[in-house]
């Protein structure tokens, strides 16, 4: 009841038309493009992997085995765990803090910078200039990195000119190319929210604070970061989620080792053809990555609202 | 002072630095794309050349999935801009515990992973042609391109809503109310006072949309299936071998971002600008009307001008933006097409002749020296052995050495004539790339590392150190000769 007469009063508002239109964008957007994918793919992760022609046959039924083989590998796998898939799954969470934590130290005097040194034009155009990488294709981006780091790279043959090696040194196998890579990609989304969130501080405060004798160090620790804390939880969440997420760097750039979850899932789908397990996988890293991202909010006391940009 | 300075210095280069990083990779790709070598690579450089341009006009995956990322591009855009701009318009009418609630669920799309985005279309859309009776092939709705455009909206919809949300903050609903006040529908009042208000926002959404579409690879490697997208083959491209090609579109890629970019900060700035006008004039209209509240009287005519002026200030450059922007994109365009379109472009074929020439000069040279070289050393062990094994160890020596197989002649002939040996010029050293072509550089490796070792060895009556020193490199220094 109050569902129609909400309806009603919101028709009227916007007059029939256009209520129509944004209900029915609304509603194709949420539950045709957000919400009933999720809900399926979270069906499917639960089914055995059935030919064409016994889907929905009597043995379409529901089980825990594609999470099960997440964990404990095949039913003839002899170690106690599928050490092999786990660890990945391990790494890649990891790989990710790690990245999340260069971007956060890397952005952080940048974003300030940005916010309170640099004025006027130079600022302007800084700000600018930091918009065009983002927008160059993410492929792009890696393969540049495999121009630098590749064993004739720029690098490599800088360092042996000046003779401070005389082997190549191969970045792409020590994973730094990789690490590299991945900090460039998400750079600009750990600099935009801190900046935001640092501009709207009153300098006054850090003034009040330099003139009672604060050393540098401890106004940005005690003023300027929790003031900035909204902003830095949000570009934080969306290196980690990005880079936990992220496909074509550890394709491109990933050495012969080093394997990230999502190559994992890609293999399900395309040459291991078992769907089903794949989307079991891909549901594991959402909620890990949900789970990691809403715990550590909890700790810094945040709420899920004020991320966005 | 000094400190204070050394810091300035200090933030200064970290953010030069900071820049480096941001802009090197992309200057040095598309340096790359004008090296004429086969490999991208700036150093060493051979050739400039465009000779890569044409090139990729000729991949035809290449243009298929370009061809299949503007419908996409174009699909997305007409997607995702009106799902944004209703979302925003729905927010907006929301209370405040439903607005955070929905808000959460919209903007989530952008935190979901990629992979599980395109993972989650393609088997909604699979599974309802499945519950239809329809099997995968047979499914028009489980298709490459349809599901790519739904899987992309999916979350760039959350990009421009956001666009579109920044843009409502500054509108005002008096406008529309007056408009209805004065016998618009509501319809006519939409179109008439909200989406022009809002014309500057789906530009620049609409902007946004496209790039991020054209960009996207994560969800459109699932959702396209069997089709390519731009994306998707060169992301297969860049995996499996990798040439200058790519470098080339890399540039072409960068000179659009340049331009995309340029046109969206130019309507984004129009924008703020165009707010901060309607801003100040109804701070002007208001102090004025508190002046004439506290005076009773009119105006004291200062405030009233005060309004106009900035906006017909700025009028002016804005104009000029507009221009550059346009002129900017025509020449890009342009260009671009200058280079793609016709083959005959700079190829630099009279460079690389040149370098093909002058390295195959160098190799002879090299050839030639160390031929001479070897000679050289044959004589000297002539002269310290004339008489007892100079027959056997000669006749030893020739079989094994192809050297001698060109050399043979010019050492009974011309003995003086061989030049003295260069010490820069050992067969093991620098120039390893001729090197390969001096046979006995192969043998000659091994009894450098281990010369006692390798001596008795060999079962040969020849002396050892006669034939080692063929064959040993250090031979052409002079300290093996006062042995």
């Amino acid at each position: 009841m109050a569902l129609t007469g909400w309806l009603k009063s919101f028709l009227g508002k916007n007059g029939l038309l256009v209520g129509l239109y944004i209900l029915i964008a609304v509603a194709v957007w949420i539950v045709l493009l957000i919400v009933l994918p999720q809900l399926f793919m979270l069906d499917f992760s639960f089914r055995y992997n059935l030919p064409p022609g016994q889907v929905g046959g009597p043995q379409d039924v529901y089980t825990l085995s594609n999470y099960k083989y997440l964990v404990f590998g095949s039913p003839g796998n002899q170690a106690a765990y599928n050490w092999i898939d786990l660890s990945v799954f391990g790494q890649t969470i990891l790989a990710a803090i790690f990245v999340t934590l260069i971007d956060l130290a890397l952005c952080y005097p940048i974003a300030y910078y940005l916010a309170h040194v640099a004025k006027g034009a130079t600022g302007r155009l800084l700000v600018l200039s930091l918009i065009i990488p983002y927008w160059v294709n993410e492929i792009l981006r890696a393969f540049a990195f495999r121009i630098i780091f590749g064993a004739s790279g720029v690098i490599n043959n800088a360092l042996i000119y000046i003779g401070v090696i005389d082997q190549p040194i191969d970045f792409i196998r020590e994973d730094v190319a990789l690490y590299t890579g991945l900090s460039y990609a998400y750079i600009l989304l750990m600099i935009f929210p801190i900046y935001n969130a640092v501009e709207s501080l009153d300098r006054n405060q850090v003034e009040a604070a330099r003139d009672m004798g604060a050393s540098w160090l401890r106004i940005h620790w005690r003023i300027v970061i929790p003031y900035a804390k909204p902003g830095i939880a949000s570009g934080c969440t969306m290196v980690f989620m990005l880079t936990a997420g992220a496909l074509a760097a550890p394709q491109i750039l990933g050495g012969p080792s080093s394997l990230w979850f999502t190559q994992l899932i890609v293999q399900w789908f395309n040459t291991g053809g078992n769907w089903p397990r794949g989307s079991a996988y891909a549901i594991a890293l959402l909620i890990a990555c949900v789970a990691f991202v809403l715990f550590m909010m909890r700790i810094f006391k945040i709420r899920v609202g004020e991320i966005g940009r | 002072m000094r400190s204070h300075q050394l810091m300035k210095l200090m933030i200064g280069f970290y953010i030069v630095l900071f820049f480096g990083y941001l802009f090197g990779p992309l200057i040095i790709m598309s340096v790359t794309a004008f090296n004429s070598s086969d490999f991208p690579r700036v150093t060493p450089w051979d050739c400039f050349t465009l000779e890569w341009f044409p090139e990729l006009r000729r991949d035809r995956f290449l243009v298929e999935g370009f061809q299949n990322s503007l419908i996409i591009g174009v699909g997305v855009v007409l997607l995702a801009t009106p799902m944004g701009l209703a979302g925003a318009l729905f927010l907006t009418q929301l209370g405040r515990r439903a607005r955070s609630t929905f808000y959460t669920v919209m903007i989530s799309p952008i935190l979901v992973p990629g992979v599980v985005l395109g993972i989650s279309t393609i088997i909604f859309w699979r599974r309802l042609g499945e519950m239809a009776g329809v099997s995968g092939e047979q499914n028009i709705l489980y298709d490459g391109i349809f599901m790519t455009i739904l899987g992309q909206s999916t979350f760039i919809s959350a990009f421009t809503m956001l666009v579109f949300i920044a843009r409502l903050q500054r509108f005002d609903p008096a406008l529309e109310e007056a408009a209805l006040d004065l016998g618009a529908t509501k319809p006519q009042a939409f179109r008439k006072v909200l989406v022009p208000f809002l014309k500057p926002a789906i530009a620049s959404a609409a902007v946004l949309a496209f790039l991020a579409s054209f960009e996207n690879y994560n969800t459109t490697v699932f959702t396209i299936l069997q089709d390519k997208t731009l994306t998707t083959v060169l992301a297969s491209k860049v995996r499996y071998g990798i040439d200058p090609s790519i470098s080339a579109l890399a540039v072409l890629i960068v000179a659009l971002t340049l331009v995309g970019a340029f046109v969206y900060e130019v309507l984004r700035r129009r924008e703020e600008r165009e707010a901060q006008e309607i801003e100040a004039r109804a701070r002007a209209a208001e102090r004025l009307d508190l002046q004439e509240a506290a005076t009773g009287e009119g105006p004291e005519a200062a405030p009233a001008p005060a309004a106009p002026t900035p906006s017909g200030g700025r009028g002016g450059f804005r104009l000029e933006a507009h221009h550059l922007a346009i002129l900017l994109a025509l020449v890009a365009v342009a260009g671009i097409a200058r280079l793609m379109l016709s083959d005959d472009v700079y190829t630099a074929d009279a460079c690389k002749e040149q370098i093909r020439f002058e390295k195959l000069e160098r190799q002879q040279e090299l050839m030639e020296r160390q031929r001479q070289l070897m000679q050289e050393r044959l004589q000297q062990q002539q002269q310290e052995q004339p008489q007892q094994s100079a027959p056997r160890g000669d006749d030893y020596r020739s079989i094994f050495d192809p050297g001698n197989l060109q050399g043979a002649e010019p050492r009974v002939d011309e003995p003086e004539a061989a030049p003295a040996p260069e010490s820069d010029a050992g067969p093991g050293g620098a120039q390893d790339y001729p090197s390969i072509f001096a046979p006995q550089n192969l043998l000659g490796i091994e009894p450098r590392v281990d010369e006692p070792q390798s001596a008795p060895q060999e079962p040969e009556d020849a002396p050892p150190k006669d034939y080692q020193s063929i064959f040993d490199p250090n031979a052409l220094q002079p300290a093996p000769q006062g042995q």
